[in-house]
């Protein structure tokens, strides 16, 4: 069984892609208490204007892995100040279909304009070689994005638990109002949360370009994975969300090599165990 | 009671109207009304979770989805079954699905339900189409409808408006039934669960009990709907158990308005004739009906049914005393 240390990098690659998806969508949820259904969205936009980006400056990888989430961010504060915001006052069920239209709009505009078909995209020349760890050849650009991962988590840590920014916003998780009265735009804030959420996604857009074929059904695969981390890790949980990552990304990638046919039904047959085992998700609080 | 009287009324009306449709419609107006009735019983079902109990689920399209292929199924392998059976047998596999997902989902609430909802319809459009051997997979099921044998008599279903008949009876009944749920305690119930779930509680209801019971009924009605949708075309594609199916019955919920009884099957209407008049115009016409929603969510949350009623009341004056009971609740 030498494939084992390979399904095993796979499988923590994999996890690194879904953790930068999982991770926004926790945080939005956490503090604004909206479920983003369009977060998956986005990380299809950043796909596809990375896609466009490299056709039109002939493979400038690095240029569209800076770019695009600057576009995502634009266009995430935009929904959140002129359509989330709207919404807000009118309740909670407003926001969920509104979140809803927009994934099913973005879906569509996507069909639209690059076609319903896969495109591959190349891996760029740098990264396009292999290393050798563990006694194996593998891949360096899966390990690419395992490092990602691992820095842009380190930082969000880092931003959340060191600075005083964290403070302010884990306090508007627990408690948005007494944070407004004591002198913090938490509108603000939540707009601040809500673009770094989608620019968070759109950046693991452009990575899961090269690794995976991007087609117009790429956010709705990776969105039910994201959900089921949420539900595994715990609701608004960080530090669940990175477990919850590595132990699906982990499913996945076994699931594939010892039960093909059952590998997709074993991500949701975890959730449904999680679900009656305990609701709340290994690190959420009592809802 | 007086109420009862209009709203009864009115459903008799409208049923004799469309008892007389086959007349004066031509056979391909004839195919879109009968989509339309089937698809009223869907989106009613829909507003019961949604309108009425407040339950936002993105997953209805597992039960619509499953009640159709599970028909489609029994028909392809059971040979000779009646009509009957063949929708029974949908209509069983809808309630016990609907009553283990709603064990598992019911107790999360809110965003929660939404996610998780939205979550089992994945997984339903993946056993679907990963175990091809049962549900032919992208190439859908082929059917050929059941004569109805009724014992006395048997009907011919090749034709096309016998069958019409077939779904309006039946439509018509489940929604009477409906209409019905909603002014009895448990309808009522609902309602009032979404309005103050704790001082029910307190009153001393099972809402746990009420919610599951809600839940399976709504799934069987959307089952109900699929059976009828897969006799209607004669053909299931995975498209019928797919989240865009999900997506099409809050849509249509939604345009005709989540406040009223009625505001969706209206809903069912506008949603038809506009595809139809979209898709001859362009090819994109999901996007534009993305867009529609997303302008009803923003400015117009109550739907079409809140536009007209607002209208009659500038103009009649005094206050609409239709089946409007979710909005006096509120």
């Amino acid at each position: 069984m030498s494939d084992i240390p390979v399904f095993f990098l796979h499988g923590l690659a994999y996890a690194g892609l879904l953790f930068l998806v999982s991770a926004g969508l926790t945080l939005v949820f956490g503090m604004m208490n909206v479920l983003n259904f369009a977060h998956a969205a986005m990380y299809m936009l950043g796909a596809y204007f990375s896609y466009s980006i490299m056709l039109h400056a002939t493979g400038q990888f690095w240029l569209s892995l800076m770019l695009c989430p600057v576009i995502l961010f634009v266009i995430g504060g935009l929904i959140e100040r002129f359509l989330l915001r709207r919404v807000h006052a009118l309740g909670h069920v407003q926001e969920l279909l509104l979140t809803f239209g927009l994934a099913y709009i973005i879906t569509e505009a996507v069909k639209w304009f690059w076609g319903n078909y896969p495109i591959a995209i190349n891996i760029p020349g740098v990264l396009n070689t292999t290393i050798q760890i563990f006694g194996i050849t593998y891949p360096v650009y899966r390990l690419f994005i395992l490092c990602c991962a691992v820095i842009v988590g380190l930082v969000m840590a880092i931003i959340l638990f060191k600075t005083r920014l964290g403070i302010i916003l884990r306090a508007a998780v627990n408690d948005s109002e007494t944070v407004n009265t004591l002198g913090v735009n938490v509108p603000l804030v939540f707009l601040g949360v809500f673009a770094f959420g989608a620019a968070l996604s759109g950046f693991a857009g452009v990575i899961a370009g090269p690794l995976l074929t991007i087609y117009p059904g790429m956010a709705q695969e990776i969105l039910i994975d994201a959900f089921v981390v949420i539900v595994v890790g715990g609701f608004g949980s960080l530090g669940g969300a990175v477990i919850a990552a590595l132990f699906i990304g982990e499913l996945q990638s076994f699931g594939v090599l010892l039960f093909p046919k059952l590998s997709m039904a074993l991500v949701y047959m975890l959730m449904a165990a999680i679900l009656v085992i305990k609701p709340s998700g290994l690190f959420g609080e009592k809802q | 009671m007086k109420k009862n009287y209009v709203a009864y009324s009115v459903m008799v009306i409208l049923f004799l109207l469309g008892a007389f449709m086959p007349v004066i419609l031509k056979s391909y107006q004839m195919n879109m009304l009968t989509e339309i009735i089937i698809f009223t019983l869907y989106a009613v079902s829909y507003n019961l979770l949604l309108g009425y109990a407040g339950l936002l689920s993105f997953g209805h399209a597992m039960f619509f989805g499953l009640g159709a292929f599970v028909t489609a199924i029994a028909i392809n392998h059971i040979p000779g079954i009646s009509l009957i059976n063949a929708v029974l047998f949908g209509l069983a596999a809808t309630i016990v699905a609907g009553f283990i997902i709603g064990c598992l989902l019911l107790r999360h609430k809110g965003s929660y339900f939404a996610l998780l909802t939205l979550a089992f319809n994945s997984l339903f459009f993946v056993v679907a189409t990963k175990w091809s051997s049962v549900t032919g997979g992208d190439d859908g099921l082929s059917i050929t409808r059941p004569d109805l044998n009724l014992g006395f008599t048997s009907i011919s279903m090749t034709n096309a408006n016998h069958f019409y008949y077939v779904a309006l009876i039946v439509v018509g009944i489940a929604l009477v039934f409906c209409w019905y749920f909603t002014q009895t305690a448990m309808g009522k119930s609902v309602v009032l669960m979404r309005e103050n779930e704790e001082r029910m509680k307190f009153l001393g209801y099972n809402t746990n009990a009420s919610r599951l019971i809600l839940f399976t009924f709504t799934g069987a009605l959307a089952g109900l709907a699929g059976c009828l949708y897969a006799l209607h075309f004669q053909f299931v594609s995975l498209s019928a158990i797919s989240v865009d199916m999900t997506t099409a019955v809050l849509i249509m919920a939604f345009v005709g308005g989540t406040g009223t009884y009625w505001g969706p099957i209206l809903g069912v209407f506008v949603y038809i004739l506009l595809q139809n008049f979209l898709s001859d115009i362009t090819d994109r016409w999901a996007f534009f009906m993305g867009l529609i929603f997303i302008f009803m969510v923003i400015f117009i949350p109550g739907g079409l049914s809140q536009v007209i009623m607002n209208l009659y009341q500038r103009f009649f004056g005094k206050k609409t005393d239709d089946n409007t009971e979710v909005e006096e609740t509120t």
